[in-house]
């Protein structure tokens, strides 16, 4: 059946039917109760396509990652979804592996099936692609620190402050040659990362050794690669290394186990983001939690918020953009076994 | 006559049910209300809601322990939960609790959206939380209170933890930076007990305590704000009775918030409180209980504001038929002694410490020049 037959059915007009399915408060309960139940036995669903022409809204958002094998990444995806399928929005996923192009390519495609908002994880747009957005008058939330987007909303992490804690953690294991592998993206939290490492190092009065410093691809292959070559490189291996990221760690963590060096008895390893796989590794893996769940709920949130305020106004390009909405979040330890650390009251506070 | 208006609030009394489980909904929040109480507070509302561990309360004679006791309702949710709680009349404030200032900030602004009344920021509670609470750091607690001070047009409490090394601080902080008042305290980290048999703790993990363990601890911390801080309190910790609420309020708070108390004797201890309260005034002739705020406040005195006075103890009502011989055995002067039914002191040993008048069932000792 379609909206027709469903209005002769009841004996109503179309609109009564269409006011029952998107305005139910406006009509009077026992019509409303009549008309559901015909819509109820005919298992009817509104042709998606022509409501979106209709009310100008798809009810779709759509979600851009950096890469999808990862499963930071797919946590964040998954909070993002769970919020909008709460308000009844479907959310289409794309992944870019990690090439703006294909963010772009993917952009325009997701502009042209008219979603209602944009959520951009560790976007790398540049400063004309974005204002292009802007214009089209898309919502448009990011997550992760984006730069030189300072009017967008947006949800980041603290990552310099959790690295620095890391830091300081190593060093109170003893550790005082900290190398470190550090993930060539996301740009500016690797950078806010080194940046915490070597804050803390030169706070502890330990001079800053930059060949214990390598930038890696941020995944498994990079860190294992990274690990080999320093290794093989430095005339004397460092007694922990700071990753970047628990994907780097882990690819760490087998290449020394190849050259058959104990985590953490002959070196220390220490990872970032607190993934699944963390603490089931051996030996467990200290590390840093990013809270990946409250990334996505909170871009999922502004993101929905921007729409509803969107709706509520109408008029939608007559007002400026309001100040932009920032929220920070924060890291926290996990230690475990990987790093050296013996008390466990430093695992529980 | 126990009408107060706190932080621009019209409240019909004081006695407001604290932040917990008992106020997870709207329909618990509107239950509290219809018991009587002047205000609620919500359970704390947080980012993103965690499974619950279980078990996660336990308690004995004086008090509980509880473990992370966060609202499981998503923020969307409450949209619908403050409707239903506001639904009676009556006045809702919202507890937020997060890490991070624009994250409590967020949570606020959307509470004030969905109609909260105040706010009031959960920032203290020790369980599932590092050693140091938020509420420890004043300069953490100001930023904090600062944005979310900025984020919303109604009044912001603090909830503030007796787990810092100076309550005084950190109220001057939540002060600075625009706070409307302070709740004191929240539950005090802890752990009820072992049990020897199975060499296990109460609970899993520690915990916040409460309950009467607490009350000395939450009279001491409202009576150091407020004789060092010009902000509304809100005294919280242990209360049962009018007779508690009434400590709290003489040593310098507006209003009291009850917990405990509510979770194990259920929402009718409200309306037995504020009853009581309402006979007390009656027959202490208090017009307003604006008239004994702070009063005790005027007795209590710095150490060396303290003046040294040769008092001893004098036993009066003598002869004395008790027959309990409290004060013979905590005197630790051996300065009293028994002989039939009379109580002696040895003037020249009392050293005027007071114990034995404290602990004399009958009160017939004193402590006098």
């Amino acid at each position: 059946m379609n909206i027709k037959q469903i209005a002769k059915a009841a004996g109503v007009s179309v609109a009564t039917v269409s006011r029952v399915l998107n305005h139910p408060e406006s009509v009077a309960p026992k019509t409303r109760e009549k008309i559901q139940k015909i819509i109820d036995e005919e298992e009817y669903t509104p042709n998606w396509f022509a409501q979106g022409l209709n009310f100008k809204r798809t009810r779709t958002i759509g979600l851009v990652l950096p890469q999808n094998i990862n499963s930071a990444n797919m946590e964040v995806a998954n909070a993002v979804e769970e919020v909008a399928r709460q308000k009844g929005y479907i959310t289409l996923i794309c992944n870019i592996e990690k090439d703006p192009r294909r963010e772009k390519e993917y952009i325009n495609q997701l502009m042209t099936r008219k979603v209602d908002g944009l959520i951009l994880l560790y976007s790398t747009l540049n400063e004309e692609y974005a204002s292009w957005i802007e214009e089209e008058n898309v919502p448009a939330v990011l997550i992760g620190e984006t730069r030189a987007r300072d009017n967008w909303d947006s949800v980041f992490v603290d990552c310099r402050a959790g690295a620095a804690e890391m830091t300081a953690h190593l060093i109170e294991c003893g550790h005082r040659r900290i190398a470190m592998l550090c993930g060539k993206d996301p740009e500016p939290e690797a950078k806010a990362m080194l940046q915490g490492y070597k804050n803390v190092l030169k706070a502890s009065g330990i001079k800053v050794d930059e060949t214990l410093i390598y930038q890696v691809n941020n995944n498994i292959e990079g860190g294992y690669i990274g690990m080999k070559k320093m290794i093989g490189r430095l005339p004397k291996k460092p007694d922990a290394v700071f990753a970047s990221s628990d994907e780097i760690a882990f690819g760490a963590m087998d290449a020394l186990k190849e050259m058959k060096l104990r985590v953490p008895e002959d070196i220390a390893v220490a990872g970032f983001g607190n993934d699944r796989m963390s603490s089931l590794m051996e030996p467990k893996v200290t590390t840093v939690e990013l809270p990946y769940r409250k990334m996505g709920i909170y871009g999922a949130r502004m993101l929905f918020d921007q729409i509803e305020e969107k709706e509520a106004k109408k008029e939608p390009k007559a007002e400026k953009r309001r100040r932009a909405r920032k929220i920070q979040l924060q890291t926290k330890m996990r230690v475990r076994k990987s790093c050296g650390h013996r008390e466990r009251i430093g695992e529980m506070f | 006559m126990l009408e107060t208006t706190f932080l621009g609030m019209k409240l019909p009394n004081p006695v407001m049910v604290a932040a917990g489980p008992w106020n997870r909904d709207g329909k618990g929040l509107k239950e509290s209300l219809e018991a009587g109480a002047g205000a609620v507070v919500t359970e704390s509302i947080v980012s993103d809601t965690m499974l619950d561990v279980r078990p996660r309360i336990s308690c004995d004679r004086l008090g509980a322990q509880n473990i992370r006791m966060y609202s499981d309702i998503q923020v969307e949710g409450w949209e619908r939960e403050m409707d239903i709680a506001k639904s009676a009349g009556g006045v809702v404030i919202a507890s937020v609790s997060g890490h991070t200032p624009s994250e409590l900030a967020y949570l606020a602004s959307k509470m004030e959206r969905f109609g909260a009344d105040a706010i009031e920021l959960s920032v203290s509670n020790p369980a599932a939380e590092s050693l140091e609470v938020v509420a420890s750091h004043a300069d953490i607690l100001f930023d904090m209170t600062k944005e979310v001070v900025s984020a919303v047009s109604i009044p912001v409490m603090v909830k503030l933890s007796q787990n810092t090394t100076n309550i005084s601080k950190v109220a001057k902080a939540v002060k600075a930076a625009g706070g409307s008042g302070v709740t004191a305290i929240n539950t005090v980290r802890g752990i009820l007990g072992v049990d020897l048999e199975k060499a296990e703790p109460s609970l899993s993990t520690y915990g916040g305590i409460s309950g009467e363990y607490i009350r000395p601890l939450g009279l001491a911390s409202v009576a150091t704000i407020a004789q060092t801080t010009d902000i509304p309190i809100c005294g919280v910790g242990g209360i049962s009775s009018a007779e508690n609420a009434l400590e709290y309020m003489m040593l310098g708070a507006s209003t009291v918030q009850v917990g405990t108390e509510v979770m194990i004797k259920g929402k009718e201890s409200i309306r037995k409180i504020v009853q009581n309260l309402e006979i007390w005034a009656q027959n202490h002739n208090v017009k307003n209980l604006s008239e004994i705020r702070g009063k005790a406040l005027d007795n209590l005195k710095a150490f060396d504001e303290m003046k040294f006075e040769p008092a001893v103890s004098h036993a009066n009502g003598v002869p004395c038929k008790e027959n309990c011989n409290l004060c013979v055995n905590a005197c630790m002067y051996n300065a009293i002694s028994r002989s039939g039914d009379s109580i002696r002191i040895d003037r020249s040993k009392c050293t005027g410490c007071g114990l034995c008048a404290s602990i004399c069932p009958a009160k017939k000792l004193k402590i006098d020049l």
